[in-house]
């Protein structure tokens, strides 16, 4: 497997790995951009390179997890695309695959129990999935920025102390490995263990997407479990030293 | 996730030349995947690797850092180590690969280092459910905890969660309401029996 680096066109990265397209999204590029490389690219846009290399790679190539150099990463660019990430699947991966599941059991009616099965299985892991990110959004990470405020700032010390008393990530820190099993329990559903009649496109577009979704999901909940959360046990360790 | 434990060539040296050169040459191994490093300890960036692998680099360097290598690496597979010789000595072993080789040789001694490698001891992963296995499923799929299945079935918890584990094992799927799915679709209970809306 080889790793991107800064001296490589991004076009020619995006031939090598096209699943790469919604991660460079996120990190605020957009397609046209002709034949630049990521050092050039990163330069004009703002965008921290170390952090753009890193994450495209640990995307592209499941292995590989740096796992030192990533958590010299800042609490607030992690969160950044971490949120980002989020409005992704709701505005788009969520709504897609809702649209492809519906297309691939409406192709075959005369299964309506097993049809019903599917939907149930999938509404749940989703219902699950969306309420999994809303407590991210409004409770764990928020707590973190301010966290990191507080590190930052002396100021704001005291007010944080008072807000969180015995602060601590592990009360905020949700388990992920449920989610992931329901998604692979999904795919080898369809996969394995679908009557034979039904719309073989239909099931394959329903199936592509799943796979995106569960490679992309299954990199956010690393990012969350093994950078976000040790970098948040560093500062609260800080932050306990002050005081 | 396929079962098959992959076959993985790592190249360890600190030249990018090198390091390139086997890549490209290594591509035509049977090995399913080939990682460069620079240094030894650069495994540590690497801490999700699986399967068996086939390590190359200069005797210096597997000395230095073999021991790592191994501790990360070998959780699930074997490793092997061979030798890169970046020097035109005269050399005949099938133990070490030398700058000068050709790359159909260089491929030849990769893959029969890689062909020792034990074969995939398989877990029958398409196998039939025991009847055990049925009864246990069938009661998972009722909402029943693992012990009161264990009370049920008069065996203790443990095999109770033993079970379970082969289930897993051979259907792929592991939470209880993907359980519930995989009995009704394959007719092991009927979907009027249990209350979908709670288990599924
Ligand atoms: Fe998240
Ligand atoms: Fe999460």
């Amino acid at each position: 497997m080889e790793l991107f680096n800064e001296n490589n066109k991004l076009a020619s990265v995006i031939h090598k790995d096209h699943s790469l397209l919604p991660v460079i999204n996120r990190l605020g590029i957009k397609l046209g951009f002709g034949d630049k490389t990521i050092r050039n690219i990163c330069e004009e846009k703002g965008i921290d390179l170390n952090f753009f290399v890193e994450t495209i790679n640990v995307f592209h190539y499941e292995a590989y997890f740096p796992e030192k150099r990533l958590l010299d990463f800042s609490v607030s660019m992690v969160i950044e695309y971490l949120l980002k990430t989020h409005k992704y699947y709701i505005e788009y991966l969520i709504p897609e695959n809702d649209r492809l599941i519906e297309l691939f059991l409406a192709a075959n009616p005369a299964e309506s129990a097993e049809n019903d099965l599917v939907r149930r299985f999938y509404t749940k892991f989703k219902d699950e999935f969306v309420i999994h990110m809303n407590f991210e959004e409004r409770v764990m990470f928020p707590y973190i920025l301010e966290l990191n405020g507080a590190i930052l700032n002396p100021d704001l010390r005291d007010a944080f102390i008072k807000k969180y008393p015995g602060y601590s990530i592990e009360g905020y820190e949700k388990e992920h490995s449920n989610m992931d099993d329901k998604m692979d329990d999904l795919k080898n559903i369809i996969i394995k263990y679908l009557p034979p009649n039904y719309d073989q496109n239909r099931g394959n577009a329903f199936l592509f997407n799943l796979f995106m979704f569960d490679k992309d999901l299954k990199n956010h909940s690393r990012i969350e479990d093994h950078i976000l959360i040790p970098k948040v046990k560093q500062l609260e360790k800080v932050l306990m030293s002050h005081e | 996730m396929s079962n098959i434990p992959t076959k993985s060539i790592l190249v360890i040296c600190p030249s990018d030349i090198v390091l390139t050169g086997l890549f490209e040459i290594l591509k035509g191994s049977q090995a399913e995947e080939i990682i460069q490093l620079h240094r030894g300890d650069e495994i540590f960036d690497y801490p999700a690797l699986a399967g068996h692998f086939l390590v190359i680099a200069s005797p210096e360097e597997i000395e230095k850092s073999s021991a790592l290598i191994r501790k990360i690496l070998s959780t699930d597979g074997s490793v092997q180590f061979m030798n890169l010789q970046l020097e035109p000595v005269a050399v005949n072993t099938n133990q070490a690969v030398n700058l000068f080789d050709s790359p159909a040789l260089i491929c030849y001694k990769a893959n029969e280092i890689m062909n020792s490698f034990p074969a995939n001891q398989s877990k029958d992963t398409n196998a039939e459910l025991t009847r055990r296995e049925t009864e246990v499923l069938k009661l998972l799929t009722k909402g029943y905890s693992n012990k009161e299945i264990a009370d049920q079935l008069f065996v203790s918890t443990h095999t109770v969660i033993s079970h379970r584990k082969n289930i897993s094992e051979k259907t792929g799927i592991k939470s209880a309401s993907g359980m519930t799915m995989y009995a009704i679709l394959k007719k092991i209970i009927d979907v009027n029996d249990i209350d979908t809306a709670d288990l599924i």
